[in-house]
């Protein structure tokens, strides 16, 4: 029986970290799938405010889909460390703040700290998009610690955290090592859309 | 005077002993950076001398500002003394931060004081300072606390004015009387220390940080060839801390800091 993801959302307890997986061949219908469960069916209705870290996608492009799916523009922040590489942050979002690289970890974990400070509110979530794009530039090691220490983190100020999980063919240790951070995996291909 | 800081011998607000505690907590001297307080437990002990050493571009004197700001809204006064830098110009710099308050300056909980007018006003030459001049130094910088009830001191910078004095001893001596005259007066003070990039010792001559009570490291460090601003406690008397290394941004609403990751190597300044 096919689930449905905003439910399952819905249902975590506070603090929870969730892996969302999605296949790569229905790659735009899982992922809109996924913003519509996060940004709508959890974000807007339980009146939320998202932290949405873009490392796949630009923000600017994420935003976009946040529009379509009517998202307040103060209900979403977003930290962007792939525009600057792409060098492709001319015209800035107002609600954006822009990291120059998705190698700079650190600096990833201190903009969602900026954030989640700038705008306190009772329910946060902080999505993180996608595992898969930051190991693409950073060793293993280096994101496992990360991973470790952020998830810790937001679990310990009741901040929901979503990891989008794109899943590949090949073994390459990430599935392994998201595993052992979150506290529930989301299969996508499972869910009813 | 007692500040809504100086906690009593017991754990201070936000922090507990733990199994390794002391059998006294010293009263701490919140720096009101959040990060910071955390590997200090607390904060500085109250009263310490403490060198913020590092090179360019690695945050000292925000650092340091913020230190004041923080002190000035809990209502403890708070000085800076520059001796490079303009202090209408780092005004104006620290106007860009959301945690900066201008109405502290017009209260008078915040005063900023320029070391060269102080030297023309005492008629100290440009020159190698002499040990009464030194001695007059010292007592202006006592007296200046003393008359505004400063709790809080920033020198901005140390070297600077150890490049007037030259001599090793002269140098011993003006750091001991400053730390033991302004320890009295219970004023917490941070000196600016500038170092190169891959520096041997964390000041000019590398007497000051046997004196102090404390240093705090800060420096670039490359990854990936990105560069990354590093802050580490290396001694603090009166308290246990963090010996750990983290990432530290400034940010409009103040300094952050978050864990250097190491992803199994090693780091160091």
């Amino acid at each position: 029986m096919p689930i449905d993801i905003g439910e399952r959302l819905r249902g975590l307890p506070t603090g929870s970290a969730v892996a969302l997986k999605i296949d790569p061949r229905e790659y735009a219908d899982h992922y809109f799938a996924v913003l519509n469960a996060t940004l709508r069916d959890v974000g807007s209705e339980t009146n939320a405010h998202t932290i949405y870290v873009a490392v796949t996608n630009p923000a600017a492009f994420v935003w976009t889909l946040a529009q379509a799916l009517d998202v307040p523009i103060d209900r979403i922040s977003f930290v962007d460390a792939i525009s600057h590489i792409m060098m492709n942050y001319a015209n800035p979002l107002p609600n954006a703040t822009y990291v120059e690289s998705p190698r700079a970890l650190e600096e990833i974990m201190l903009r969602v700290e900026y954030l989640l400070r700038k705008y306190p509110h009772p329910r946060s979530i902080v999505v993180i998009d996608s595992v898969n794009s930051l190991a693409i530039h950073n060793p293993p090691e280096l994101l496992s610690e990360f991973f470790h220490i952020l998830l810790n983190n937001l679990k310990s100020r009741s901040v929901l955290t979503l990891v989008l999980e794109t899943v590949e063919e090949e073994q390459t240790g990430v599935e392994q090592m998201l595993n052992l951070v979150v506290d529930e995996t989301i299969d996508v291909a499972r869910a009813g859309r | 005077m007692e500040s809504p800081s100086d906690a009593p011998a017991s754990a201070p607000s936000g922090t507990t002993p733990g199994l390794m505690g002391p059998a006294t907590i010293l009263p701490r001297c919140a720096t009101g950076i959040e990060g910071l307080d955390n590997i200090l437990e607390g904060g500085i002990p109250r009263g310490n001398m403490v060198l913020v050493a590092g090179s360019v571009g690695t945050g000292k004197t925000t650092l340091s500002l913020e230190f004041l700001v923080r002190g000035a809204e809990r209502g403890e006064r708070s000085l800076f003394i520059s001796v490079t830098e303009a202090s209408s110009k780092l005004i104006q710099n620290l106007s860009t931060f959301e945690f900066f308050r201008r109405d502290l300056i017009e209260q008078g909980s915040l005063v900023f004081v320029d070391l060269p007018v102080i030297y023309d006003r005492l008629g100290l030459g440009e020159e190698e300072l002499t040990g009464e001049e030194i001695d007059i130094l010292i007592r202006t910088i006592r007296d200046l606390v003393r008359s505004l009830g400063a709790q809080r001191l920033v020198l901005d910078s140390l070297t600077s004015v150890c490049y007037r004095i030259r001599k090793d001893e002269q140098i011993r001596d003006f750091m001991l009387r400053l730390g033991q005259e302004l320890n009295e007066l219970g004023c917490t003070s941070l000196l600016v220390s500038e170092i190169g990039p891959n520096p041997a010792r964390y000041s000019l001559h590398g007497v000051e940080e046997a004196i102090v009570d404390g240093v705090i490291l800060l420096w670039n460090t490359r990854r990936f060839g990105d560069i990354l601003r590093v802050v580490q406690i290396v001694k603090m008397r009166g308290t246990s801390h963090s010996r750990a290394q983290y990432v530290l941004e400034l940010t409009p609403i103040g300094i952050l800091m978050a864990p250097h990751l190491k992803g199994g190597r090693e780091g160091g300044p």
